[in-house]
């Protein structure tokens, strides 16, 4: 096929989507999408955390006869909880790096293994080429939700979710950047006589790690990202208060939330771009 | 794997008898017998593609040819058609150095890491030490000294992708100043030098070539004297010519570079396409 048939190729696919979508009248934005959104925006227009300093000291709820029912200190219930998404985002900041250098550990015998240009047998090219696809195709959620039955709720079905799955990134990364190195080094070193192992430590790897490095920040950063959810599923950290804030209908703290994972993930992103660039 | 020392002092340095290297069906390079002895220093000449590049990887062992007879170093390995490009390539011997425009040293190592890799093989050091960047420290002296012969010492510690193609070349030398080979393969070692580095080559080349045999590929014909004593011309994969330098005629070159009948000149395998692998 031509690429311009293959270009006619996918807008059919897309027509076909979009066709069925709104043939069987799914595809609609709801009653009443502006006024849904405007209550939306009004709800997070107020973030919690701004209660732990400016809240009510004494907010009083009243029963419809006028009794009162309870009695808050708006400033201390926030300011606790303040503290807990502190301590999640610490949890969620461990198991995305602990997760990560996990998968990046297993993954790397793999990628060597599945690089065209390296030795390797068949059979365990092919074995570890199945495997690290598996990894890839199988979602972080999904092997949470497994694994959350092994291990138990908490960080531990975390982190391990995180480095199944990340794995198959990871060598599918390792194996490119293997697969581009520039041979003539490699022959280089291998013509004055040196053995292969010398070949590998001294042409292939200085070579590869500031590659596998920057790959590394790359897929930890995604991992930050990727560990906010997992405690929808019960594997600890910030998704653990996303899904309560949920299902309580706290709007206001769901927003305290959001804001601080943009910031987690705009800290790192700035730090690890950084470092990224110092590495190569 | 070194031959005995007695034939070591009798046997030529390269001997090579029958060889065929096929690439597909056309023939890239055949050599009926092909006789270098030790201490030659000897310059190969002809156009791109005759077979010149190929010669080298055969005797390099990076190439096994598909019929024939090779001798390098008092090491035989005979090869036939039906199983010759299964042959499993030799262990390549730190007796054999190869230099070409210096685009084989690693970017991202030092010079004096690059020029210490010569070493490796001969000084046998162990794996683990390359693994740790650990070296010791009688090789480091001696690739600092290997530096300072190719004037490269205050660059030491210089990336190699840093350096310009002249200084590259320097370290290259200096790699192979460490190797100690006794066969030296010089691939158009001068192809991206500007004059006074390529004098500054041919000298270190010349110097290295003392007590080594050497072979040298060029398309500059003003360095066939300097760097040989003996011209071997390949055209169409055969060797077309064998004369000592001092009797190269200027007919006889030109018959080497005349263009060939059209649709006979060989193809000449792609790198890539030999050597995918590294074993």
């Amino acid at each position: 096929m031509t690429p311009a048939a293959w270009g006619v190729a996918y807008l059919a696919v897309v027509g076909l989507c979009l066709w069925s979508l709104m043939g069987s009248g799914e595809l609609s934005l709801g009653r009443t999408p502006w006024q849904n959104l405007m209550a939306t925006v009004g709800d997070f227009s107020r973030p919690s955390f701004l209660d732990a300093w400016w809240g009510p000291q004494r907010l009083e709820y009243r029963s419809d006869d006028g009794t009162v029912l309870r009695v808050e200190n708006r400033q201390v219930l926030e300011r606790e909880f303040l503290w807990a998404v502190l301590r999640a985002t610490w949890v969620t900041f461990q198991i995305a790096t602990l997760g990560s250098l996990l998968a990046a550990l297993l993954a790397l015998p793999l990628g060597l293994f599945t690089a065209r240009n390296l030795p390797a047998p068949r059979w365990l090219s092919r074995a570890a080429h199945g495997l690290l696809g598996a990894s890839r195709a199988i979602h972080t959620l999904v092997f949470g939700l497994i694994l959350v039955g092994i291990v138990g709720l908490g960080p531990t079905a975390g982190i391990l979710a995180i480095a199944m799955h990340s794995m198959g990134t990871y060598g599918k990364l390792f194996a490119e950047s293997i697969e581009t190195l520039d041979m003539a080094a490699v022959e280089g070193v291998r013509a004055t006589g040196a053995s292969s192992a010398h070949a590998f430590f001294m042409a292939v790897w200085p070579s590869v790690l500031p590659q596998f490095a920057s790959q590394h920040l790359y897929v930890w950063e995604f991992n930050v990202r990727d560990s906010t959810i997992l405690g929808l599923i019960g594997a600890g950290g910030l998704g653990l208060l996303i899904s309560e804030a949920v299902s309580l209908f706290q709007w206001s703290r769901l927003a305290t939330l959001l804001i601080v994972v943009v910031a987690l993930v705009m800290c790192f992103d700035a730090v690890s771009s950084r470092v990224r660039k110092a590495l190569l | 794997m070194s031959a005995p020392l007695v034939s070591a002092l009798t046997d030529p340095a390269v001997e090579l008898r029958d060889v065929t290297v096929a690439h597909g069906q056309s023939i890239v390079l055949q050599v009926k017998h092909l006789r270098i002895e030790r201490g030659e220093r000897v310059v190969l000449v002809g156009p791109n593609g005759a077979g010149k590049s190929t010669l080298f990887r055969i005797l390099s062992g990076q190439l096994c040819p598909a019929d024939g007879t090779v001798q390098v170093l008092g090491h035989e390995r005979r090869f036939s058609s039906p199983s010759g490009t299964k042959n499993s390539r030799p262990r390549y011997d730190h007796r054999v150095g190869i230099i070409s425009q210096g685009l084989h040293l690693v970017p991202r190592l030092d010079a004096l890491s690059n020029t210490l890799i010569g070493g490796l093989a001969r000084a046998d050091v162990a794996a683990w030490r390359s693994w740790l960047k650990w070296f010791p420290s009688g090789l480091i002296d001696e690739a600092m000294d290997a530096l300072a012969q190719v004037g490269m010492q205050d660059h030491a510690t210089t990336r190699a992708d840093h350096l310009s193609g002249g200084e590259r070349q320097r370290v290259a030398m200096a790699r192979l100043i460490m190797q100690k080979p006794e066969l030296i393969l010089a691939d158009e070692p001068t192809a991206a030098l500007d004059p006074a580095a390529t004098a500054r080559a041919v000298s270190l080349l010349n110097r290295l070539a003392r007590g080594a045999t050497l072979l040298t590929i060029v398309h500059e014909m003003t360095l066939v004297g300097e760097l040989g004593d003996r011209v071997i011309g390949i055209r169409q994969g055969q060797i077309a010519l064998d004369t000592p330098s001092g009797q190269l005629g200027a007919d006889a070159m030109e018959a080497l570079f005349r263009a060939p009948a059209p649709g006979k000149e060989p193809d000449e395998p792609s790198m890539g396409a030999l050597s995918e692998q590294w074993v």
